[in-house]
């Protein structure tokens, strides 16, 4: 047995001492979205932990065509594990199958590339650096726009495109009162010019001793979306926390151990852990619901590590989300209005794996003019999920387009949402129907909203 | 749209010519071949058992559904219908390398008619997704199996799922209003039932618990449920067990119908705690009881703290009423749960389903506590307390081989326990695999040759879901060989004498000729005798098949001039001898009696304990309880009560050849086995002589009241009935009641002041009737010209129930509710050729009757307006049938067009000679 079957081996044992065993009552099938839509057992959470078992079992083999299909398949939004009465801590046992199914088979060279990339920030930093340089050229926009259109789900080239198009930043309509009657269309939504942090006019009463926070900056957060990272400074300052910086920090090893690369993402944790004692703040603000979620279990994820068992557990404890870090304090200060229709789609990782519901309402249901409207199945995976949209291309793309479809049939004219990827892969499936509406994450809106205070 | 998606390559562990055409039918992305892939249909919601099935097909439609069990049979392999896997009994599992066909596709809701309350769905369904779908109209879904938010419909239809809710709404059967299905040879059918009110055999009612051996639903029509308008959900905490089931038995006895009553006990309780699903219940307690109520606002309070008290009275150390949407949600989530926070107590567990009349409760659960303690091993008890389904939860770790053999001790000792007290070995999870060594606990050889019997009329060559429900052993050998033959059309036979027959009986108890003729309301049958046993009744029937004499089963002769009853007979078998009141324990709302118990008796012994059966069949009055059954007709207070059939909870019937057979029990909840039981309430004697019968009570309402409002015409009358059906009130029924014949009495014509009239029949606790009167009223947008309250509301009703009494010709018109003006219009034209032509209608149910006398014998007229009427009714999705017929007309009438092989199929196997008149119904 490999180092890391043997890994899932104790995993599963450890579950079942603990006694979070599946006890394969089927709970979980309705709410994973790949069971939805393609009605196999397989494909569902229930089918995919009974593969695990048959692995572990010794009955099947990690490099079967079974037991790769079907776990490369799994979304990892944790959807399932809220349904769970069992209490089966189905993400941690799958980051540990992934691992045994890349031991036993090397994934596609794209993804090892990408990951390797993230891995190392002397190269994400260029790379991300390029992207930047595409995107305001542009290209991309154009590519998602005018590009070769096979009928079915796009090709990675396109799909990329659409994405970096759609990280764009964006500026809410500036009008502060839209005519009776009419709601701001998409096509007053512009691009913000980028420019640097302004300081918020906003500030609520400093309590005595401010509140200390540190932002992970993240890579793709730091990349493409330093307008989120900005805005979230803003927001935090304006609502009484001094934020410090963070040295020394970088990517948060999410896209690692959702692939199976544990090393690497061990690896990525220690490095935070070591940033973030250096830094010595009372939280980590987490404004990707993706990265909140690898930091919230970077104890278990380095319990195997005499060294920074502890100190990763401690770590995993100070992080919170945006959302959260503010609701605890009462609520965000009030700001200016920001006049806008839009709908809110919840982050899996924000909702199934940490547990925050309605986050982005919670943030901005004070904004004045902003009106939110429900999102039919917010709750359900954009399919963004990571690398998802490479490897799983066809199926990626129905569950993206069925998001996008519940967008459009809500007439909101811009999407919020707390998590770069599904800003991302959200923001690409609009582009590609011929509908580019903006996507915010809720920080966005809540700085434009002090801005205009 | 499902994604093609690339696939792995195959290797197929069925033939390769058959994993082409699945993969040809379903498309490459809609069958599982691979082996490896097929680990995990090895098992569904018991992981008992593990059995990998040879390949999975996941069709879309029913084309594809009838090409795949077409692809299946021809290359004779057995087939395996698959819903969520959610079933507790291993009835989804594909024995031999079966192949499965799961549903998880054909998840589509065809059709929601608002209107009517019904929706049309594919079976893939998802039960608490159907409820969602329709909540917009402010209906639901009643059945609630505690799985529902992963089961689907086709699973619920498959195993006649029950749930908390089942307490006051029944079970998946009630609800189940047609089907289509795909049958084991390919062909579509669509089968007609009670339900629907149509004619014939009840075949959905029969298919409804068929664990899937007789074929696949593929849409599957169900009739919905306004939701509550009120709702009062109280836990009761009690440190004994015990003391939790006396209180469930105190609060059925008096006199309260909770919607849902369930008791988890201490250990569960302990991990539903832990678990997500956390209700706030105290770990430290033995047993919490939840008790809610349903139904109009006004009156629900009493009712909530009269449950109260009496749990308080059976030892409740503290009671709470959940005080939100939110408390109430909790509660139930740590009820419905609990099966899967059960992980936390233990690895395995196996899950047992026994039934047991309440009053036993606390007897059984002292049972299953000391077979845990003996065999040490941790039972955790959670269950539908209200109608006495167990279900203990033995916890284990199947890696422990001593364990597992201690398992399966305990498991046969409880069911063993429950058999003993007059229980049964499954409630609502179905036998499948697990129990199907058990049903020889329920059945007798008999019985169970008659399961099989109907089993192969459904699926002669046995390739459906093979080796579930029935004991392998006791299967025909020559399954498979050839269909069991269909009666003929035309009965042949060498005509006997009844002389033989005749000489079994003492002379006092034998009737000839002309007296016979009088008792049998003219109904020509040439002697009458009169059985005091069972056995008497299985020699007459054994005689009477050597000898070649018809039989005609009766009651006290009331009902042998309607229709349907065969034109004629040389003897009819009364059964008004075998009428003594068998089982009647009043907390557990059951009652059994000979088959020739009258309604005047039942009625007495119902009444003196403050119960009733409440069914307003016509003609029921004079009648017995097995004419009742056998007759099957159903007034209108189905809507709220159910039709006779959901009533009915067992049958001791002679069998046209002799057999004494017994199906179902005296348990409300019963899914051991095949529903027989539906087959025989409605059969019209066609089958067998009922001598036993169990029914199902009710606590009488404390209130009620009839409101009568006054309409020119027929047609505005029905408009103001459908005002009312359609408005948020929730009545018992709604009649249109007219009254311009002309003659005198009958039919509660004297009420109405001999006009038109609407009659909203309104049951229930005082407030609530109070309630509902000026709702109605409000609904209506006038008084009503009369109010009968109380006991002469029950008057007027029992009155109505004699409204075909005397009337040489009834037709009934069934159709959707919302066409009921329609159908009035038909029985007008239709009064219209008949003297002193009367019309009546059940507006909630959508039934028009039009009665009267035929100016002929056979009119030409009639004749031909009932033939135009049939065909156009059939096109509207509805029946003609008469209860009452002319012998003279009645030959003339067209009969059903109804493909006779499965009918006459079910007929050979109980009456192989075809002795029983008529032959089908």
């Amino acid at each position: 047995m490999t180092t890391s079957a043997t890994a899932l081996a104790h995993a599963v044992e450890e579950q079942e001492r603990g006694l979070a065993t599946c006890v394969h009552c089927g709970f979980c099938l309705p709410a994973c979205p790949t069971y939805r839509r393609l009605g196999d057992e397989a494909d569902s959470p229930r089918g995919r932990l009974y593969l695990m078992q048959a692995v572990v079992e010794g009955r099947l083999t990690a490099d079967s065509d079974a037991f790769q299909t079907h776990l490369s398949r799994c979304l990892g939004c944790r959807a399932c594990e809220p349904v769970c009465p069992s209490g089966v801590a189905y993400g941690h046992l799958l980051e540990l199958a992934r691992h045994v199914a890349v031991d036993a088979r090397r994934p596609p060279p794209l993804a090892r590339l990408l990951l390797h990339v993230f891995a190392k920030s002397w190269l994400a930093r260029p790379a991300l650096l390029a992207a930047r340089l595409l995107r305001a050229v542009g290209l991309p926009a154009l590519f998602a726009r005018l590009g070769p259109s096979s009928g079915g789900a796009p090709g990675p080239l396109r799909l990329g495109m659409a994405m970096l198009a759609a990280s764009a930043p964006f500026r809410p309509p500036a009008s502060s009162k839209p005519a009776p009657g009419r709601t701001p269309s998409s096509s007053e939504v512009q691009p913000s010019h980028p420019s640097g942090p302004s300081r918020p006019t906003a500030t609520a009463p400093a309590p005595p001793s401010p509140t200390t926070v540190a932002v992970l900056a993240g890579c793709v957060q730091a990349g493409l979306f330093s307008h989120v990272n900005r805005a979230t400074v803003r927001v935090l300052e304006a609502n009484g926390c001094r934020v410090l910086p963070m040295p020394g920090q970088g990517c948060c090893g999410a896209l690692h151990a959702h692939a199976g690369d544990l090393a690497a993402a061990r690896a990525l944790a220690r490095r935070n852990v070591a940033a973030f004692e250096a830094a010595g703040v009372d939280h980590l603000a987490m404004n990707a619901s993706g990265c909140g979620a690898a930091v919230a279990s970077y104890g278990s994820l380095l319990a195997g590590d005499p060294a920074f068992a502890e100190r990763a557990a401690a770590v995993a404890a100070r992080a919170v989300d945006v959302s959260e870090l503010l609701a605890r304090q009462g609520g965000p200060a009030p700001g200016g209005p920001v006049p806008l229709v839009a709908t809110c789609d919840a982050p899996c990782h924000l909702l199934h794996a940490q547990g925050v519901d309605a986050a982005a309402e919670t943030l901005l249901a004070g904004v004045p003019e902003l009106e939110l409207v429900p999102l039919q199945n917010a709750a359900e995976c954009c399919g963004g999920a990571g690398l998802y949209g490479l490897s799983q291309r066809e199926l990626g793309s129905q569950i993206g387009s069925d998001k996008v479809q519940a967008v459009l049939a809500t007439g909101a004219n811009a999407v919020v949402t707390a998590n770069p990827g599904c800003m991302m892969q959200i923001g690409a499936g609009l582009r590609l129907a011929g509908r580019p509406l903006p996507v915010f994450h809720p920080v966005e809106l809540l700085a434009e909203s002090y801005r205009r205070a | 749209m499902t994604p093609r998606l690339r696939q792995p390559p195959v290797r197929s562990a069925v033939p390769a010519s058959l994993a082409a055409a699945l993969a040809e039918i379903c498309g490459p992305d809609g069958v599982v071949l691979e082996e490896d892939r097929l680990l995990a249909y090895e098992s569904d919601g018991l992981t008992a058992y593990r059995h990998r099935p040879g390949a999975v097909a996941l069709p879309r439609s029913t084309e594809q559904v009838q090409q795949v069990v077409r692809a299946v049979a021809d290359h004779g392999l057995p087939l395996v219908p698959r819903g969520a896997g959610t079933g507790l009994s291993g009835g989804a599992l594909a024995l031999n390398g079966a192949v499965v066909l799961g549903t998880a596709r054909m998840n589509r809701i065809l059709k929601v008619d608002p209107e009517n309350r019904r929706a049309v769905l594919q079976p893939g369904v998802i039960n608490a997704e159907l409820s969602t779908a329709v909540a917009p109209h402010g209906l639901y879904y009643a059945p609630d199996p505690s799985s529902q938010t992963a089961c689907t419909i086709g699973g619920n239809v498959a195993e006649n799922s029950g749930g908390p809710h089942c307490l006051k709404h029944g079970v998946t059967s009630r609800w189940v209003t047609g089907l289509t299905v795909v049958l084991p040879d390919g062909s579509t059918a669509t089968l007609g039932g009670r339900g629907r009110q149509s004619q014939g055999y009840d075949l959905t009612g029969l298919f409804v618990g068929s664990e899937g051996c007789f074929g696949i639903a593929v849409e599957i029509e169900v009739a919905l449920l306004p939701v509550a308008e009120g709702v009062r959900t109280l836990l009761a905490v009690f440190d004994r067990l015990e003391d939790a089931g006396q209180a469930v038995s105190d609060v059925v006895g008096a006199g309260l119908l909770p919607a849902a009553m369930e008791i988890v006990d201490g250990p569960t309780i302990r991990a539903v705690e832990a678990s997500v699903y956390a209700a706030g219940y105290p770990v430290d307690a033995e047993a919490a009881l939840v008790v809610e109520f349903d139904g109009v606002e006004a009156g629900l309070d009493r009712q909530a703290e009269r449950a109260v008290e009496l749990c308080r009275r059976a030892g409740a150390r503290e009671t709470k009423m959940a005080r939100s949407e939110a408390d109430r949600v909790a509660l139930w989530k740590g009820r419905k749960k609990a099966f899967g926070a059960m992980g936390r107590i233990a690895p395995d567990l196996l899950v047992q389903d026994s039934t047991v009349p309440r009053t036993k409760l606390p007897e059984v659960l002292k049972g299953i506590a000391e077979t845990a303690e003996r065999y040490d091993l941790v039972v955790a008890n959670v269950f539908h307390a209200g109608d006495g389904n167990l279900h203990p939860n033995i916890l284990f770790d199947r890696r422990d081989p001593d364990q597992l053999a201690k398992v399966e001790k305990a498991s046969k000792e409880i069911m063993q326990l429950c058999m003993d007290v007059g229980g049964t070995i499954t409630g609502e999870h179905g036998v499948g695999l697990d129990k199907k060594h058990h049903m020889h606990l329920v059945c007798g050889p008999d019985e169970l040759d008659v399961l099989w019997g109907v089993r192969r009329a459904f699926d002669p060559d046995g390739r459906m879901n093979p080796g579930k429900v029935l004991p392998d052993e006791t299967e025909p050998e020559v399954a498979g060989a050839e269909p069991p033959p269909a009666l003929p059309a035309a009965r042949v036979r060498p005509r006997g004498s009844q002389a033989s027959v005749l000489g079994l009986f003492p002379a006092e108890r034998v009737m000839v000729g002309d007296a016979a003729r009088k008792w049998c309301g003219g109904f020509p049958a040439q002697a009458v005798v009169f059985p005091e046993s069972v056995e008497e009744v299985q020699e007459a029937m054994r005689e009477a098949n050597r000898a070649g004499v018809s039989v005609v089963p009766a009651g006290c002769g009331s009902w042998l001039r309607a229709g349907g009853w065969g034109h004629e007979a040389d003897v009819a078998i009364s059964t008004v001898r075998l009428n003594g009141v068998r089982h009647y324990e009043p907390a557990e709302l059951t009652l059994t009696a000979g088959a020739g118990l009258r309604w005047d008796a039942l009625t007495a012994a119902a009444d003196a304990n403050g119960q009733w059966l409440p069914v307003d069949s016509p003609g029921s009055r004079e009648g017995t309880l097995g004419a009742l059954v056998a007759a099957g007709a159903s007034g209108s207070l189905r809507g709220l009560y159910g039709a006779v059939r959901d009533n009915v909870l067992g049958v001791e019937v002679v069998s046209g050849d002799g057999r004494a057979l017994r199906f179902g029990g005296r348990v409300v909840k019963n899914v051991a086995g095949y529903d027989v039981v539906k087959l025989l309430a409605g059969s019209r004697g066609s089958l067998g002589v009922a001598t036993e019968v169990s029914v199902r009570l009710y606590p009488r309402p404390e209130a009620a009241a009839t409101l009568l409002f006054h309409d020119a015409t027929i047609a505005r009358a029905a408009k103001t009935a459908r005002s009312v059906c359609a408005g948020s009130a929730p009545v018992a029924a709604v009649e249109v009641v007219q009254a311009d014949g002309g003659a005198a009495g009958g039919g509660g014509r004297a009420w109405a002041d001999g006009r038109t009239a609407t009659a909203v029949r309104i049951v229930g606790g005082r407030e609530e009737v109070d309630d509902l009167c000026d709702r109605v009223a409000a609904l209506v947008g006038a008084e009503p010209a009369k109010a009968i309250v109380g006991a002469a509301s029950h008057a007027f009703h029992e009155e109505r129930t004699r409204w075909e009494d005397g009337a040489p010709f009834v037709a009934r018109i069934a159709v959707l509710p919302s066409l009921l003006a329609r159908a009035l219009d038909r029985a007008g034209r239709v009064a219209a050729l008949l003297d002193d032509g009367e019309l009546c209608a059940d507006a909630a149910g959508g039934v028009a009757r039009v009665k009267g006398s035929p100016r002929s014998e056979a009119p030409d007229d009639l004749v031909h307006l009932l033939g135009r009427l049939c065909a156009e009714l059939h096109s509207w999705g509805g029946s003609l049938s008469f209860s009452q017929v002319p012998p003279g007309l009645a030959s003339r009438l067209e009969s059903s067009k109804a493909d006779p092989t499965l009918p006459g199929r079910l007929k050979a196997l109980f009456d192989p000679h075809s002795v029983l008149s008529p032959r089908c119904p």
